[in-house]
């Protein structure tokens, strides 16, 4: 290997000198051979040389630039994994088998009273949560379906399925698969805010996501 | 249950006279639109022998409550009654009760307790007097033990209502109800009026819905146990909880027909609820709805002939009605647009419905064909309607307090008055049958 590159290298060099030798021989032969014309061929031929050079090392440079910048990319990247693994919160719900991870960076979105239709400005949400899906490919999360508190409890827990799976179908459209949503209706019986204002109630008119397992 | 047999066989009636026949007079029509309380008097009850005192008096005082919560009668106790009558004790002669006259009374209930010579079984022993007519119109003797004193006192009740109104009373049934236990709700079944409040779950769970099998031996009820709202039975003391519908999604709000053999529900399908029927055991599922709206609430006509159940196919939720294998549907509720929670009447004669009214939830009755509609609440938000086996009363939960209660009110909407022990929290009241 080393020995054919070695005549490799040769060979290369003799070519080189050939040309470089090659050269004012060809001017030569011009009718109207002049030194300052063949000055300034030497001269032209030391400007495309630093030119030649210039472009290898922004080239390099360039090149140096992407592997940093993916570098980064790929340490943000791991940050946001990262950011997503911190923000998992462990949830054990009293009297309920099991234990489920909650995340900030999984939105809630809300519904409009007795509605389970997702509203236009909800839609980037679940875009989001459907974009956090797709980075972790064996996650299985559940969408909680929530009510206020008006209205009957059986009714609700009806409007709470949909609502859930409103959400679910949204998150299939988007792409993610249909086995790693699950749906629970929870109507009215646990609210995120227990007062009994307008305000209070439009919080807990909600679909929310839970990670069942990562 | 076991328990409960063992002593009905310990309570002995020897009934005096015939108990009411079919020419008794009634002396409440309890079906006209308003009917004046019968004025009763319920004089000095005697301790026989050596009875002590203190139990007389709780016989006296369950049997005032009873009266009071049946709201047919108002009751004149000993301290209502001129000075002359409130020393008078025990069960007068006919011959005297011309005496009894400046009460103010119609009717006289006398009566008195003998606690046997073992300080264990009890007799108590009532007649029931008309004053106006000043004749004997029933008299019985109850024999049992102690500890079913309550459910002894009752019984007299029971007969008393019988007497007077042509139908017995329901003072010997339970509510089931859930209440709020730490983040949780737990399933409790308490006396008719709210006392003996006992649990039946104890899973720190989310418990909804209970619902009385036709025997009065189960309850059927939600429970989140396993992270999906599932359906289970549970004897009435809370032992042997089984699931035996547990779908992904929701298997809730259960109805059994009246001959116990089958379970209406709503269950989730294809991500929105339908109502479906299963044997009792969880088998032969079968669908009865299809529509593109929520299907929630199913309840039995006594007949078995026929479901409602609230669907909000038309774009709100409102009460329809389909025969018991889901053929035709027809809507029955038109005013409003927030119509839930349907309860047919053990009677067969009106639905008891929660309908949304000015921004509150109220109960309101309609036949069932949805017309002559009654607004029964008029303050706070009232939920969930539940008859008694005789169809004479409605329990239902209002905030109407602040928190959540279980309210009882006459099938009028009259005498509304919250259960005794009641701490709030509750909701989701079921009546159960007699237990006799």
């Amino acid at each position: 290997m080393i020995k054919k590159s070695l005549s490799v290298v040769t060979l290369v060099l003799c070519c080189l000198a050939l040309v470089l030798t090659g050269c004012p021989k060809k001017t030569v032969m011009k009718e109207e051979p002049s030194v300052s014309t063949a000055d300034e061929a030497a001269a032209a031929a030391a400007a495309a040389e630093r030119e030649r050079v210039a472009k290898r090392e922004a080239e390099e440079r360039a090149l140096r630039e992407k592997e940093l910048k993916a570098r980064d990319e790929a340490a943000k990247k791991a940050d946001a994994e990262k950011e997503f693994e911190k923000s998992l919160v462990a949830k054990k719900y009293p009297g309920i088998e099991g234990e489920v991870l909650e995340s900030k960076m999984l939105k809630d979105i809300t519904f409009d009273f007795d509605k389970y239709d997702i509203r236009p400005q909800d839609a980037s949400i679940l875009k989001e949560n459907a974009a956090l899906l797709m980075k972790y490919p064996n996650m299985k999360v559940q969408i909680e379906g929530h009510c206020d508190e008006r209205g009957t409890i059986e009714y609700n827990l009806a409007l709470g399925e949909r609502r859930a799976n409103s959400c679910k179908n949204y998150l299939i459209s988007l792409g993610v698969p249909r086995d790693r949503i699950s749906t629970i209706s929870y109507g009215k019986e646990r609210p995120l805010d227990p007062g009994h204002t307008e305000e209070a109630w439009a919080k807990n008119r909600r679909a929310h996501t839970v990670v069942l397992s990562k | 249950m076991k328990k409960m047999r063992r002593f009905f066989l310990f309570i002995l009636c020897i009934p005096f006279v015939l108990p009411f026949s079919a020419e008794a007079r009634v002396y409440l029509d309890i079906n006209a639109p308003t009917f004046v309380q019968i004025p009763i008097v319920l004089s000095k009850w005697k301790s026989m022998d050596r009875t002590p005192p203190s139990l007389t008096s709780r016989v006296y005082e369950i049997l005032k409550s009873d009266l009071t919560f049946s709201g047919f009668f108002r009751v004149i106790d000993v301290e209502r009654l001129p000075l002359s009558l409130q020393k008078k004790e025990g069960i007068p002669t006919t011959v005297v009760l011309q005496e009894w006259m400046p009460s103010g009374g119609e009717i006289l209930l006398a009566g008195d307790t003998a606690l046997e010579s073992d300080g264990l079984h009890l007799k108590v022993r009532f007649h029931l007097f008309d004053l106006v007519e000043q004749k004997h119109l029933v008299g019985k003797q109850y024999e049992g033990q102690i500890q079913n004193l309550r459910a002894m006192v009752h019984r007299i009740s029971d007969e008393v209502v019988g007497q007077l109104t042509g139908e017995k009373g329901v003072h010997n049934t339970r509510i089931a109800f859930t209440q709020i236990q730490g983040e949780g709700k737990e399933i409790f079944v308490a006396d008719f009026d709210g006392a003996n409040s006992k649990q039946v779950t104890q899973n720190r769970s989310i418990n909804l819905s209970p619902a009385w099998s036709p025997d009065g031996k189960k309850i059927a009820y939600t429970s989140y146990l396993r992270r999906n709202p599932d359906l289970y039975l549970v004897d009435m003391d809370g032992k042997n909880p089984q699931r035996f519908s547990d779908r992904p999604g929701v298997n809730a709000s259960p109805s059994w027909s009246p001959d116990g053999k089958q379970i209406a529900l709503m269950m989730a399908m294809e991500g929105k609820t339908e109502i479906v029927l299963m044997d009792n055991n969880g088998g032969n599922l079968k669908r009865l709805t299809r529509s593109h709206g929520n299907e929630a609430s199913p309840s039995w006509s006594p007949d078995g002939k026929n479901i409602a159940f609230v669907s909000d196919r038309s774009g709100s939720p409102q009460i329809y009605v389909m025969t018991s294998d889901g053929n035709n549907v027809r809507r029955l509720s038109f005013d409003g647009s927030y119509n839930t929670n349907p309860s047919w009447s053990p009677k067969g004669d009106r639905i008891a419905f929660c309908a949304r009214v000015g921004g509150q939830f109220h109960i309101v009755t309609m036949t069932p064909e949805g017309t002559g509609l009654q607004q029964l609440t008029s303050s706070g938000n009232n939920e969930n309607p539940s008859w008694s086996p005789d169809g004479r009363y409605l329990a239902f939960s209002s905030t109407r307090t602040g928190g959540s209660k279980i309210f009882v009110m006459n099938a009028n909407g009259f005498n509304q008055r919250p259960l005794t022990s009641s701490k709030g929290g509750e909701s989701n009241s079921a009546w159960s049958r007699r237990f006799e």
